[in-house]
């Protein structure tokens, strides 16, 4: 061992690398120069320094002549580094008293003219020499191998992969991202140039896969992060749900066959469809099914009451009226009434109006309550706790039904005679028929509720009375039905009235008079149901004054529409300020004119007066509609009860509990006037705090504000789909309608329903309908089921992630995407396969067998505009569908090559033998594939349009399909699965290898292994070789059982050390720490990696990098300048 | 850029009066660049020589200071596109060193444009080619420079 503080001896060699480095660079000078230099003993060249011979020289000097530095100028260090430093180990000396001169790479290769390149040989090597005097000898030390190994990727290079390992004792985790092993391999019909059936030499691999008792097989899961170092990773994998247990599965089937919602296939390239619930193809392992979630719908997420709106539409579209109802009224129990009131928020934010127009979901849930009947029975367990629900309006029924499914004994108390609240009196009936409504309450009360009618809270019963009758809760749901005047001088005149009253009078038959003329003031919904009942009660002439214009109108556009259907006028920018009265009765209404100035606190512009602008209306009714209010004359009574400034009743957000512990409330009365779809979504959360309040759960509130799946990851817009016009539901003429309270709309037809329901593109595509929850006889199915994360540590790792294809619609020119019959080979792969679309059959889109068949080479490959490189399988794969296609249907097949290429075994040879039956193969790119023939006859077949190079002819051919072979590109994430590995990649995208010819399965981060295509295009011998190659690399690695730690590696010199913790904060892998007993920082030399972080911030520089240290940097700095200034 | 022009003999060569440019680079994305560039046989200009670190991360400014002091001309940083560091995030360390830098450079009068750094990737020796050629020749523009004199620390 080198002492320290010799004197250094250098030796130092010169490599010809044959005529690679002394073709260009005088090795002779550069040796003179190096002996002049200071403290070289030595300097010799040699013709190839890497071989035994020039690394005996070494040895030898070593030992001979006292050398206790070597430099090698020689090729780059991260090819021959550890050579030499065996070499030196060899000969006795610290194999980091050695650095090497890159002068092959770093001049020779680079230079173009001699004379520089040995210039710039000289000034590397002045360097080395200058560095080498600093080197100090280092040691390393053996760490154990985590001796499994991880395989990302379940194509047929990855269980190629695994399975090597696993028969070679090492346990494996293999990670697929689908819920299938079997990768694009498993998609093939045939594979040449035997033509062997893919299935057929690719199931058994995947079964043998999956039994294989030393892997661990995580299907539908992908890695999240890997961490540690070459020997010791610890992966985190992300296990996605699949909704369905593996262990009970049996893959009978049964849920698929009446799952509603059906998507394009990705395992048939969209070529045909498959349910929500599914397993790619019948022999996919695992063979469990897999439900598939997207983010939840965007109409369930604009439902107030969060009905499961997709699920519906698709059952009413499969004909399950009964099943669709039963779905709304899980969480509304008034789809009748909804199905004709609701303001459809769910429309508004349908994602089908990004292809023509929202469907009509409203029109759907009405036409489900129209067509099917349910009995709903009584809960199945009763519970002793009474709960007295006040007033019965949606809010009331709603919270009533809710509780009664709990088995609460519920009690309603309704001060009107009938029951329904505003449903009852504030909608009219030509919107809402009373039957319809009678028959939604009945269902509620037939599961066990008493209903007390003409009992109004404060006179006829008292919180104390439902104490004494022992509630245990109360539900207050009394809305708001009191209407609200203009405040003007006048207001309780004779024929004035509030529209809330009007519509009360009117619905509950007590027709009031209204004369001829009407005036109806405010702009809202119940202004718009006034001026419509007005019409009915025989106004000759009705007409809405608003103060601000149409857009500002609070009504809907359709109720708005409907009113000015039947004769309704409007009058905007009017704003009542004088009642006119004769003898006591109101005869009209004096108005000014207005104009919209600033915008106000609700955003919507103020309404500011014009002088002298006064102007009459005569009336001999006028109906305001400006406002409800709540009425609780009792509220004296009860003054622990808050109320907000707005007049609301006080509740707590989240429980909607009030100041009285044992009252809840909810609706108009705490919202203000709202509509009953909120009022509905108001009850469920009552309820569900009822219960809770009930059950004791202390703190008996505790609920979350409800989180919503994240609403964003929906399934993408097929290409596709056809606009269609948006099923409208009938409507009475006008002239008829306001003859009588006849319902003016009316409900969709069975046929207008299904195309209706068709329209939805089922945005989350498991609509959650749980038809597959009762379907399942093995209780198989958990749509609850969560993501779930799991550490595995392993030795190795090998990166599989296989490719993907070039999208071929960039090229225009052939018509993919646009013509129907212009197919991607892995399209016609699944279109040729027995488990495919057409069960093997090759046909057209509209079923005929293509007499005549185009097939395109190198579609987006070898294309300057597209991909540069050679896909290297397209030759081979289309010269197989060419005879494929010959056999099984006997059509004339033109392919279209630029350059044939066959090299592999006995590829040339199939070649020949496809040439041989007859199958036309053209040279040349084909310019354009078009559906218009030159000839009539040929009308419905494309045109494929080409120069054939060899006779120099251009060629117009009538063919029945199309199909493309598109560049292979790396599969979807591999990059990204390459970045947690630490493993680079080229432009393309494909992954890096150590060298491309020494080390083709090994990558720059030791320890991380590729595989298959997702390293560059190739067939699959060549995968399955290569990836029994790194299996072999990895099973090296971990029987060796050990690694050694990096000398290279950060150390603090405890003298110099603050303590100021700054490397505590950059070192990236938690290395280092301070000591508290010293309070110096200390780095643990298994977790180093190197990367100097922290010697570069180190504020006293006490922290060096070994074989970095700053005096090494600055002698190499220093020996380029030096020599290079000479 | 013309490649071929920027490796043509310049005044000074000869008698070693010619630029230095220095380039720092990290091994696992720049220095493989320039040994593919190599392996490629992709010519660049002869000033340029690599020091070959671990990683832009472990880059001092002082080393960056002293090229400029032993008489470097220019200084080069290579280092990984922003993601792909070999040691998660060193490069973005090394930029943000190197931006509180350059004031310090121009108000020693060493003027920024003297550099620069780069994000070469592994793959990426066609680039490696064209920075440190087009680098040289900003830096020939400038001309020589003296710092060597200076003491500036």
């Amino acid at each position: 061992m080198v002492m320290n503080n010799q004197e250094p001896h250098v030796g130092v060699y010169i490599c010809h690398c044959g005529q690679n480095i002394a073709g260009k660079v005088d090795v002779q000078d550069v040796a003179r120069f190096a002996k002049n230099l200071e403290h070289v003993a030595l300097a010799r060249h040699y013709q190839f320094m890497c071989s035994d011979q020039g690394q005996e020289m070494i040895i030898s000097d070593v030992v001979n002549n006292g050398l206790n530095r070597v430099v090698v100028a020689s090729c780059s260090p991260r090819m021959h580094l550890p050579t030499f430093a065996r070499a030196c180990s060899r000969a006795g000396l610290n194999p980091y008293m050695l650095q090497m001169s890159n002068i092959r790479e770093g001049s020779a290769w680079v230079s173009l003219d001699g004379k520089q390149a040995t210039r710039k040989a000289r000034a590397l090597v002045a360097a080395a020499v200058s560095r080498v005097q600093k080197h100090r000898p280092l040691t390393t030390r053996k760490i154990g191998v985590n001796k499994s190994l991880l395989v990302i990727g379940g194509g047929i290079a990855g269980m190629q992969a695994a399975l090597t390992a696993a028969e070679s004792g090492f346990p494996v985790t293999l990670v697929e991202k689908e819920a299938s092993i079997g990768g694009q391999m498993a998609k093939l019909d045939k594979t040449f140039p035997t033509l062997d059936c893919a299935a057929c030499i690719g199931t058994p691999k995947m079964v043998e896969v999956a039994q294989n008792p030393d892997i661990n097989l995580l299907t539908h899961s992908e890695v999240k992060e890997i961490n540690g170092f070459v020997g010791n990773y610890t992966v985190t994998i992300l296990k996605k749900p699949r909704y369905v247990l593996h262990e009970r599965c049996t893959g009978c089937g049964e849920c698929a066959g009446v799952c509603p919602v059906t998507v394009p296939s990705e395992w048939n390239e969209g070529l045909g469809s498959r349910t929500a619930i599914y397993r790619s193809f019948p022999q996919a392992v695992p063979g469990t099914f897999c439900i598939d979630k997207k983010d939840r719908a965007p109409c369930t997420g604009a439902c107030p009451a969060g009905v499961n709106i997709q699920g519906y539409v698709q059952l009413i579209g499969q004909g399950k009226y009964r099943e669709a109802l039963e779905l709304i009224r899980e969480r509304l129990p008034l789809p009748g009434v909804l199905g004709r009131v609701c303001p459809h928020p769910c429309e508004s934010n349908c994602r089908r109006t990004d292809v023509d127009s929202a469907v009509s979901i409203r029109a759907l849930k009405r036409f489900a309550a129209d067509n099917a009947s349910v009995d709903p029975a009584a809960p199945e367990v009763e519970r002793p706790e009474k709960v007295a629900v006040i007033g019965s309006g949606p809010a009331g029924l709603a919270a009533a039904c809710f509780l009664r499914r709990q088995g609460f004994q519920i009690t309603i108390y309704e001060s009107a005679e009938h029951l329904g609240g505003m449903m009852r009196t504030g909608i009219p009936d030509f919107r809402l028929p009373p039957d319809v409504l009678d028959a939604e309450i009945e269902l509620i009360l037939k599961t066990g509720i008493e209903a007390r009618t003409s009992q109004s809270f404060g006179q006829d019963f008292t919180l104390d009375s439902l104490r004494s009758e022992n509630f245990s809760a109360v539900f207050l749901a009394i809305g708001a039905q009191g209407g609200t005047g203009l405040g003007l001088k006048d207001e309780g005149c004779s024929g004035v009235m509030d529209a809330v009253g009007f519509l009360r009078e009117a619905n509950l038959g007590r027709r009031p008079d209204v004369g001829g003329r009407v005036v109806v003031v405010g702009g809202g919904n119940v202004a718009m149901d006034a001026a419509r009942m007005a019409l009915r009660l025989g106004a000759r002439e009705v007409t809405v004054v608003y103060r601000r214009s149409e857009e500002e109108m609070p009504a809907h556009a359709e109720e708005i529409e409907a009113a000015r259907q039947e004769g309704v006028k409007f009058s905007h920018l009017t704003q009542p300020c004088r009642y006119i009265l004769e003898n006591g009765c109101v005869t009209g209404l004096e108005c000014l004119s207005t104009s919209l100035g600033s915008p106000d606190a609700s955003g919507r512009r103020r309404p500011e007066p014009v002088a002298d602008s006064e102007h009459v209306y005569h009336a001999d009714t006028i109906i305001t509609a400006v406002g409800q209010r709540i009425l609780a004359p009792w509220a004296s009574a009860v003054p622990e009860l808050e109320w907000t400034p707005k007049g609301t009743i006080w509740v707590d957000e989240q429980t909607l509990q009030t100041s009285i512990p044992w009252i809840f409330a909810a609706g108009d009365a705490v919202s203000g006037p709202a509509t009953v779809v909120q009022a509905v979504a108001g009850a469920r959360r009552a309820a569900e705090a009822i219960s809770r309040y009930l059950d004791k759960k202390e703190p008996a509130l505790d609920m979350q504000p409800e989180n919503p799946r994240p609403e964003k990851n929906w399934n993408p817009l097929p290409k596709d789909v056809k606009p269609l016009q948006r099923a409208l539901p009938g409507q009475l003429e006008p002239q008829i309608a306001t003859q009588g309270f006849q319902e003016v709309e009316k409900t969709l037809d069975v046929e207008a329903a299904q195309l209706e329901a068709g329209r939805c593109l089922n945005c989350a595509v498991c609509s959650e309908c749980m038809q597959c929850v009762n379907a399942c006889e093995r209780e198989a199915i958990d749509h609850g089921m969560q993501a779930e994360e799991i550490q595995v540590d392993v030795g190795g790792i090998i990166l599989a992630t296989g490719y993907e294809l070039y999208n071929p619609e960039p090229l225009t020119q052939y018509g993919y995407g646009l013509l129907d019959e212009v197919y991607t080979s892995l399209q016609f792969e699944r279109l040729n396969n027995a488990t495919g679309p057409t069960q093997g059959q090759i046909l057209t889109r509209d079923g005929r067998t293509p007499e005549k068949v185009g097939i395109i080479h190198c579609v987006g490959s070898r294309d300057k505009n597209h991909k540069d490189y050679c896909s290297r399988v397209c030759c081979m794969y289309s010269l197989k569908f060419a005879h494929l296609i010959r056999e099984r249907t006997g059509a004339e097949v033109y392919s279209f090559y630029i350059d044939m290429r066959t090299p592999g075994k006995n590829y040339e040879e199939f070649y020949n033998r496809i040439q041989a039956e007859g199958v036309h193969l053209i040279r040349g790119r084909v310019a354009q594939v078009t559906d218009v023939p030159d000839n009539p006859e040929d009308a419905g077949r494309l045109l494929v349009v080409a120069e054939n190079t060899l006779s120099g002819k251009v060629l117009r051919i009538p063919v029945d399909m199309v199909i493309l072979s598109p560049a292979m590109i790396p599969a979807a994430g591999s990059t990204e699965t390459a970045r947690l590995a630490g493993v680079s990649t080229d432009s393309h995208g494909w992954l890096t290898e150590l060298h491309p010819k020494l080390a083709p399965v090994s990558t720059q981060s030791s320890g991380v292994f590729v595989a298959g295509c997702c390293q560059g295009p190739k067939d699959i011998p060549d995968t399955v070789a290569q990836a029994s190659a790194a299996a072999g690399e990895a099973v090296a690695l971990l029987s060796k059982g050990w690694v050694s730690t990096l000398a290279e590696r950060a150390v603090i010199d405890q003298d110099i050390c603050s303590g100021c913790g700054i490397c505590t904060q950059v070192c990236p892998y938690g290395a280092a720490s301070i000591l508290p007993e010293k309070r110096t920082a200390l780095i643990n030399e298994a977790l180093c990696r190197g990367c100097g972080s922290c010697s570069a911030s180190c504020p006293s520089k006490a922290s060096t990098v070994q074989q970095f240290s700053s005096r090494q940097i600055f002698s190499e700095i220093s020996g380029l300048l030096k020599a290079a200034g000479s | 850029m013309n490649t071929q022009d920027n490796l043509k003999r310049h005044p000074g060569e000869e008698t070693g009066q010619d630029l230095n440019v220095l380039a720092l680079v990290c091994n696992w994305c720049t220095y493989t660049a320039a040994d593919l560039a190599g392996v490629t046989r992709l010519k660049y200009p002869t000033q340029v020589k690599l020091i070959r670190f671990m990683c832009t991360g472990m880059i001092d400014v002082r080393y960056i200071l002293r090229c400029f002091l032993e008489g470097a001309d220019g200084v080069f940083i290579g280092g990984c596109h922003p993601g792909d560091c070999h040691y998660l995030s060193g490069n973005l360390k090394a930029r943000v060193r190197i931006k509180g830098l350059r004031p310090v450079l121009e108000m020693a009068g060493i003027p920024e444009q003297r550099l620069r750094l780069s994000w070469i990737g592994a793959s990426e020796g066609k680039k490696l080619q064209e920075e440190l050629t087009g680098f040289t020749s900003e830096v020939r523009k400038l001309g020589p420079a003296s710092f060597r004199q200076m003491h500036l620390v």
